[in-house]
């Protein structure tokens, strides 16, 4: 299997016309403006209904920056003048260019965040061009935007890449530094069983000594299940670790899958039917009525 | 620059020692979104009312419909007209963000003489406090830096402790809130439980984070972002759907959340005792008792809003009254919203969040994921310790959902406890002011002013992160 990788090197990009740019994979912002439906969707997924249409992972996205805001609309309240200057505090009268700098800072939340992924991809994109040239047509700094992907699997493999890249770079971030030493001993991958591990650590040769043998010592069935406690050292290696990204921390999707729950868009009761126009849910007949006659179309 | 005040060489000579180590007196902030805990944290550990000492301030510059500005403990106050109030928290997904607004509320709150509550919530002198601020986990590192930089640089606190706010529970007494037998003597020294799940679901999110001895175990620590926020304005989305247009009435619907809202233990049955279809003549009506009136609140008259049992028959006993004539104004001019299945949806979402498309798990499996990262030898532990704290704790029926939802995922060999602190808002407050007690804790995770001013900001972050 051929591919084409893009050598890091000044002259690449110049060329008028086209580039090659790193395939970001799903988008919402740009499905928004091509969204994918329509009467070839049967052909294209032909799984039927199991996935989400990207209009409705859009209405998602749109509901759920909804629930997010503190006031429906926008408003901007401004900080009330004072009359007075507040001069009877000796120490209000200094300000240092920091506090300047961070009062004047009209930053939201998703700016700073945007400035951490930028960061934290661009670490990774110069460790991973010093690393053997393979790395580099890997989308490594890859993260959607969407407020609610990032399962754990990608947040590991991340950290597994930054101690890697931490042993071959010299000029590292201060936070990767105690990963890096705490390697070693550090406990095994989610995905790994952890009992082996956790019984070497723990001295099992000392408590063994004192029990009185019998022959039914080996019988699978009456071995206890809880796995003994970890080591102080152990504890200690967990304790020092440098805390995950906003990202890494976010909750992955559900282990277990339920079926998902629909309710009824004008009552709120369960939807069991869905309406052939917007594909809104709703209960019955009733609701349909009203939902027809008043608002069909227009929340999606 | 030219006002800069030079340090004072006589009292440096003085201060040489004390500066070394800690001021006496310290004021703990646990600096939410919705509301800022605060307060001195007593001398000695107090037995009896503990939490006199902690105000629970609105973090928030709100305004009126006409155009009045309220900051922080002025809402408190109860300003007359809550309609259509409008909101300005500095504190976004739980982290400070806007310092401008932030700095004001703290301002007005804690150091402006002519506005704070009472001489004993003032702070007077911060080169003679130490400060305690929580922050959220996961904090970016740059907001954490802004943090350090304008507590020490803009208003110069003489010691300084920045800290994950759940990891702070474990230093409360949980012991006999789990029914565990007291380990310690009373009159030892205060020490952190030594493991605990602490299960914080605030107004910004949701998180869990693991505990061993008052650290949090940092590679566990998982969020769902959701937190009451959502749940409010999903129900102001309901309300504002399918009754009155309540859009702009963010306050009025939160205390309507506050006042209906519940965790149902079994949502399938409350749905069809709420469904419109299963209502019958001449039978007792199915949602007797889960569907219930709650009354708007009425800013001319002065009045409050309420929750009362469903009256069916409200709108046909007005109209008759209007005909005879004998009603009173006051209560043809009340509105009432019907509340059914809007009363345990909203708060479901915690628990299940693809109810509203959201591909989060929801809080009994984030416990799992986050477990499930550790070694298997701390599991039990940590089942048999989880602590709930945060406003969304004090919706009736969370523990019992969460008790029996954990239970059904968790190993059968695993004990499965839950419990909630007496007042879980004020929980982390006061498990800082407990740790405030054991001053050479405090001593080996706090920095001093001087020592902030020989390192940097950079240094101070490293040295809350542990790496130094």
């Amino acid at each position: 299997m051929y591919h084409i990788e893009l050598l890091p090197n000044s002259t690449s990009h110049i060329t008028p016309g086209w580039t090659y740019v790193p395939d970001p994979g799903f988008d919402p912002a740009k499905a928004a403006i091509t969204p994918a439906i329509g009467r070839k969707r049967g052909i294209r997924d032909p799984g039927g209904r199991g996935d989400l249409s990207s209009r409705e992972n859009n209405a998602i996205i749109r509901h759920l920056a909804e629930l997010d805001r503190e006031n429906h609309r926008d408003v901007q309240i401004p900080i009330p003048v004072k009359q007075k200057e507040p001069a009877g505090r000796g120490t209000r009268g200094k300000t240092t260019t920091n506090t300047r700098r961070i009062l004047q800072s009209q930053k939201t939340f998703r700016n700073h965040l945007d400035d951490e992924e930028a960061h934290l991809s661009q670490t990774a994109q110069t460790t991973a061009s010093n690393a053997p040239p393979r790395l580099s047509t890997k989308p490594s700094a890859r993260r959607s935007s969407t407020p609610m992907t990032t399962p754990k699997a990608e947040s590991t493999a991340k950290q597994r890449k930054q101690s890697s890249s931490s042993s071959s770079a010299a000029a590292q971030q201060q936070q990767q530094q105690p990963q890096q030493s705490e390697t070693p001993a550090e406990t095994p991958k989610p995905d790994t069983p952890a009992e082996p591990i956790a019984e070497t650590e723990t001295e099992p040769p000392a408590k063994k000594q004192r029990l009185i043998p019998s022959e039914y010592d080996n019988d699978p069935l009456l071995r206890s299940r809880i796995p003994s406690a970890p080591s102080e050292r152990m504890m200690q290696a967990l304790l020092s670790e440098p805390p995950l990204s906003y990202n890494a921390a976010r909750a992955g999707p559900p282990v277990t899958k339920k079926a998902p729950r629909f309710f009824c868009c004008i009552c709120g009761y369960w939807g069991k039917i869905r309406c052939r126009n917007c594909h809104v849910r709703m209960c019955g007949l009733g609701c349909y009525k009203v939902h027809e006659d008043s608002r069909c179309g227009a929340f999606l | 620059m030219g006002t800069t005040k030079p340090r004072p060489p006589a009292k440096s000579s003085t201060t040489e020692a004390r500066a070394r180590s800690l001021p006496e007196k310290t004021f703990i902030i646990d600096n939410g979104a919705y509301t800022m805990k605060a307060g001195y944290a007593p001398e000695s550990l107090p037995s009896e009312e503990p939490l006199s000492t902690c105000n629970t301030i609105p973090n928030t510059i709100a305004k009126t419909r006409g155009n009045r500005i309220y900051i922080g403990s002025q809402l408190n106050a109860q300003p007359t007209d809550l309609n259509e109030m409008m909101f300005r928290r500095p504190v976004e997904k739980g982290y400070i963000v806007n310092w401008e607004a932030q700095k004001e509320i703290w301002e007005h709150s804690f150091f402006d003489e002519k506005t704070v509550r009472s001489k004993e919530f003032r702070i007077a002198s911060p080169e003679e406090t130490t400060l305690v601020l929580t922050e959220a986990p996961n904090a970016l590192p740059v907001l954490q830096k802004n943090a350090d930089e304008m507590v020490m640089e803009e208003w110069g606190f003489g010691g300084y402790l920045r800290c994950v706010g759940p990891s702070l529970n474990a230093w409360n007494e949980v012991y006999s809130l789990f029914g565990d037998p007291i380990s310690q003597k009373p009159d030892a020294v205060v020490s952190p439980a030594e493991c605990l799940l602490v299960v914080d679901s605030g107004y910004s999110h949701t998180t869990v984070t693991p505990v061993y001895k008052g650290q949090p175990l940092q590679r566990a620590i998982r969020r769902l972002d959701l937190g009451g926020k959502h749940l409010t304005n999903y129900l102001k989305e309901m309300v504002s759907m399918r009754q009155y247009n309540m859009v702009d009435e963010t306050y009025i619907m939160n205390e309507v959340k506050e006042a209906v809202c519940f965790v149902s233990d079994d949502i399938s049955r409350d749905m069809e005792r709420t469904w419109k279809g299963n209502r019958k003549r001449d039978q007792p009506d199915p949602g007797e008792g889960v569907v219930v009136d709650y009354v708007l609140p009425d800013p001319n008259a002065g009045k409050k809003g309420f929750m009362r049992p469903h009256d069916p028959l409200l709108g046909a006993k007005k109209r008759k009254s209007v005909l005879s004539g004998e009603a009173g104004a006051e209560a043809l001019s009340e509105d009432v919203l019907v509340l059914g299945n809007e009363r345990f949806t909203v708060p479901e979402i915690l628990f299940t969040p693809s109810d509203i498309g959201m591909k989060q798990a929801g809080i009994s499996d984030i416990i799992l994921q986050s477990l499930s990262v550790l070694p298997p030898g701390l599991h039990p532990v940590f089942l048999a310790n989880v602590l709930v704290v945060g406003g969304n704790a004090l919706i009736p029926g969370f523990m019992e959902r969460l008790q029996t939802e954990l239970r059904q995922i968790a190993t059968s060999e695993c004990t499965v406890r839950v419990r909630c602190p007496e007042d879980p808002i004020r929980s982390a407050w006061l498990g800082a002011s407990r740790l405030a007690t054991n001053r050479d804790e405090l001593k080996k995770v706090a920095i001093t002013r001087q020592e902030y001013q020989e390192h940097g900001s950079s240094w101070a972050g490293r040295k809350f992160a542990g790496a130094v």
